[in-house]
């Protein structure tokens, strides 16, 4: 995908969002911010804290702070935007912090660039791991497995069996004009009082 | 595959989806040879993915575009207003499915709701008379079902909850359809095997769109020349001033022309109206077919919303067809409601990956993470209503941002209605009001998604003064140049658009079909 893509959106929170998705290759990208082990580590803690499964192991939150990482070198603008971000926390002692303070410090903080930068990579990246889908029970691919058909499409049990064809009177339903069909609701109002 | 001489005076159609593609079948199939020109690739169900993102990146159409206006898409979404395909086929590639039509009384809003502050609402110069046998004809191309004698779709797992709690609140009006993946085969094209995935382009060729049926037919015939990869950035004219060629840019971005003796222009409700303000000249300062100044006015989306709603047992909603549950009971025009319009409920799913980019835009916390959390719980709903027409809802040529060619990038604006507001309001209540009747623990009230229908940006009028295009499509002020998109809808109805498009380009094309062998062009 080309770099070109990365800017096609632009805003107040989405840069990133797709920021995530068509832009640079990481291989390529010189890592420079938030390499550094407790770096890492903040960063986690803050990708956590906003999008919090306690059911999750380690594994898709160290690919997606990666993923933060390594997208907020794509560019210097980006590292220094970075590296901005991580010497606040730190300086803020952010790592300090229970989930309850965390939540209301990132509550706080509002959407800074490098607040939208760690949400919106997270909020693709996180969702879009193959292991998330696995813990979610989300399947995912179906065509080279024959579908769904097969394979519980239908399953639901906790509910009656619905009516999948379309009630006699839709058609009439459809033509009535307005104005009459207004009326008939009047009258049936009036029925009611 | 037939070759046309650029320089011979061809019909070249400009975009290949659900309008482009049906009129080169509809031109071909009457023995009229035709140039189309579509951006994109040509993509075969077997380059297709699985794959939310990976689809999204292989074929949406995203070119430069930037948005203003009160609409929550512009701050959500600024350089992503819409929704739409670069790809032959178009946005039919990545459609679902649902295809009601226009009630009556929705080709004649103005008569119907009356003068409404803001709005330009307009009667269409056709209605649903001169549309039926062309609805008939586009349904039976889709194969939609519980039409024309096909089957309907099973019901799916979100099905089930949508039904029963429809059924819960009253309403009587819901099916599993009018929908345009097959149930049983038809047409040459299979049953489904409720793979999902409609919106990623269908794998298994059970759903219609214009890639799959229209262009494949065209092309047998021997007399479409259809160019892929091949962007249209200007149609040009003669000093009498009708249009006489197009210009644009092959996939190597060298610029190419083609002479034209009928241009059909049919890239969708941006580009489309885009395109013709592009193409202004000396004699057409203000674009072509723009005497009236409506070209690129009453941009429509739709009133749109999702809910989703988690339950204490598993739905897994994802299996089966996207969108294939339908509830018709708020669709009538009911003013007591305190709007106009009405609006359809339709099931709605999408995987954890766009969930959690579209659920709440922007979004993050223990609220959102119980929601994701809960994602095999879920049921989902999609809410689409008629919005309503305002001048001032337009598609401009930007003065700031340029395309990948340079060319200045449509700016998509976008003012809410208080109409669109109030139906909205009141379609998640009732949407909540549904999915609790069958217990659910948490809903969400998700806001639109880019633009997926787009509408009304060269409206279709009796008066040339009122709108851009007759009632056969052809542009008042050019007497060889006609529109065959989504961008001709006088009003938008409350019904998803497609079989809409799809019946007036068959329309169209017979139309002009005759005309050119009368010898009247
Ligand atoms: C996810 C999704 C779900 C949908 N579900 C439904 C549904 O259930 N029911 C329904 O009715 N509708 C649905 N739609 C909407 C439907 O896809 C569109 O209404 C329809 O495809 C629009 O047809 P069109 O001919 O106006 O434009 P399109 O189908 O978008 O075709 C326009 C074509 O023109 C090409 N083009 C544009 N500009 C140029 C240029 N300058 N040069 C060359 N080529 C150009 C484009 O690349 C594109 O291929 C859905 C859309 C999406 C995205």
């Amino acid at each position: 995908m080309s770099v070109s893509r990365r800017t096609f959106l632009t805003g107040a929170l989405a840069t990133t969002v797709y920021m995530s998705l068509w832009s640079i290759d990481p291989a390529k990208a010189k890592i420079n911010a938030g390499s550094k082990k407790e770096d890492k580590e903040l960063l986690m803690k803050m990708v956590r804290t906003l999008y919090p499964h306690d059911r999750f192991p380690d594994g898709p939150y160290i690919r997606t702070t990666d993923d933060v990482i390594n997208k907020g070198n794509s560019s210097p603008e980006n590292a220094i935007m970075l590296q901005e971000g991580i010497d606040q926390l730190k300086s803020d002692n952010f790592s300090k912090l229970d989930m309850e303070e965390s939540t209301k410090y990132l509550n706080k903080m509002g959407r800074t660039a490098f607040f939208e930068h760690v949400r919106g990579t997270t909020t693709v990246t996180l969702y879009n791991d193959k292991e998330v889908w696995e813990l979610l029970g989300y399947e995912g691919y179906s065509s080279d497995q024959g579908g769904y058909v097969n394979r519980g499409f239908n399953d639901l049990d906790w509910l009656p069996e619905p009516r999948i064809e379309e009630h006699p009177d839709l058609a009439a339903f459809l033509s009535e004009s307005p104005t009459k069909f207004a009326e008939i609701k009047k009258m049936i109002a009036n029925e009611l009082n | 595959m037939k070759k046309i001489d650029q320089k011979e005076s061809a019909v070249v159609i400009i975009g290949s989806g659900a309008g482009g593609g049906t009129m080169a079948y509809e031109l071909t199939k009457a023995g009229i040879p035709c140039v189309c020109l579509e951006a994109g690739p040509y993509l075969k169900p077997e380059d297709y993915t699985n794959d939310e993102w990976g689809a999204f990146g292989q074929m949406a159409w995203l070119d430069k575009r930037t948005t203003s206006g009160n609409w929550r898409v512009a701050k959500d979404f600024p350089g992503l207003p819409t929704w739409l395909v670069k790809a032959v086929g178009g946005t039919t590639t990545h459609w679902a499915g649902a295809t009601p039509r226009f009630m009556e009384y929705e080709f004649k809003t103005k008569s119907t709701y009356g003068n409404i502050k803001g709005a330009s609402l307009l009667d269409w110069p056709i209605g649903l008379e001169e549309m039926a046998d062309y609805y008939t004809k586009a349904e039976n191309a889709i194969g939609s079902t519980h039409r024309g004698g096909r089957a309907a779709l099973p019901a799916n797992n979100n099905y089930k909850v949508f039904a029963n709690g429809a059924k819960n609140v009253g309403y009587k009006f819901y099916a599993t359809g009018p929908y345009g993946t097959n149930a049983e085969p038809y047409d040459g094209r299979p049953a489904s095997i409720q793979d999902g995935f409609n919106f990623q382009g269908d794998k298994n060729g059970s759903k219609w769109s214009t890639a799959k049926r229209e262009i494949p037919r065209a092309l047998e015939t021997g007399l479409l020349d259809l160019r892929a990869n091949s962007h249209v950035i200007k149609i040009t004219h003669d000093k009498k001033g009708n249009v006489d060629g197009v210009l644009y840019m092959d996939n190597d971005k060298n610029l190419q022309k083609q002479a034209a003796k009928v241009v059909v222009v049919a890239g969708n409700s941006i580009e489309s109206p885009r395109l013709l303000l592009l193409s202004e000249s000396d004699m057409y300062p203000d674009g072509l077919a723009n005497s009236s100044g409506q070209v690129g006015r009453n941009y429509m989306r739709h009133m749109t919303g999702s809910m989703y709603a988690r339950f204490d047992k598993p739905v897994n909603m994802y299996r089966g067809e996207t969108m294939a549950g339908f509830c018709a009971d708020e669709v009538k025009h009911n003013p007591n409601r305190g709007f106009a319009g009405g609006y359809y409920m339709e099931t709605l799913s999408i995987g954890p990956a766009f969930m959690g980019a579209f659920l709440e835009p922007g979004g993050w916390g223990r609220e959102f993470t119980n929601m994701m959390d809960g994602y095999q719980n879920l049921a989902g709903m999609w809410l689409v209503g008629e919005d309503m027409p305002q001048s001032n809802n337009r598609i401009t040529l930007s003065n700031t941002a340029k395309d990948q060619y340079g060319l200045p990038a449509p700016n998509v604006h976008f003012d809410e209605h208080p109409n669109d507001i109030a139906m909205r309001e009141y379609a998640y209540e009732k949407a909540e009001a549904l999915y609790n009747s069958v217990g659910a623990i948490q809903t969400w009230r998700t806001p639109p998604y880019p633009s997926t229908h787009n509408l009304g940006t060269n409206r279709m009028s009796a008066k040339a003064k009122d709108g851009v295009v007759d009632k056969w499509g052809r542009s008042h002020d050019i007497k060889n140049l006609f529109i065959a998109d989504g961008s001709v809808m006088t009003t938008g109805a409350a019904a998803n658009p497609t079989l809409t498009i799809t019946a007036l380009a068959i329309r169209t094309g017979e139309y002009l079909a005759s005309e050119l062998k009368k010898n009247n062009i």
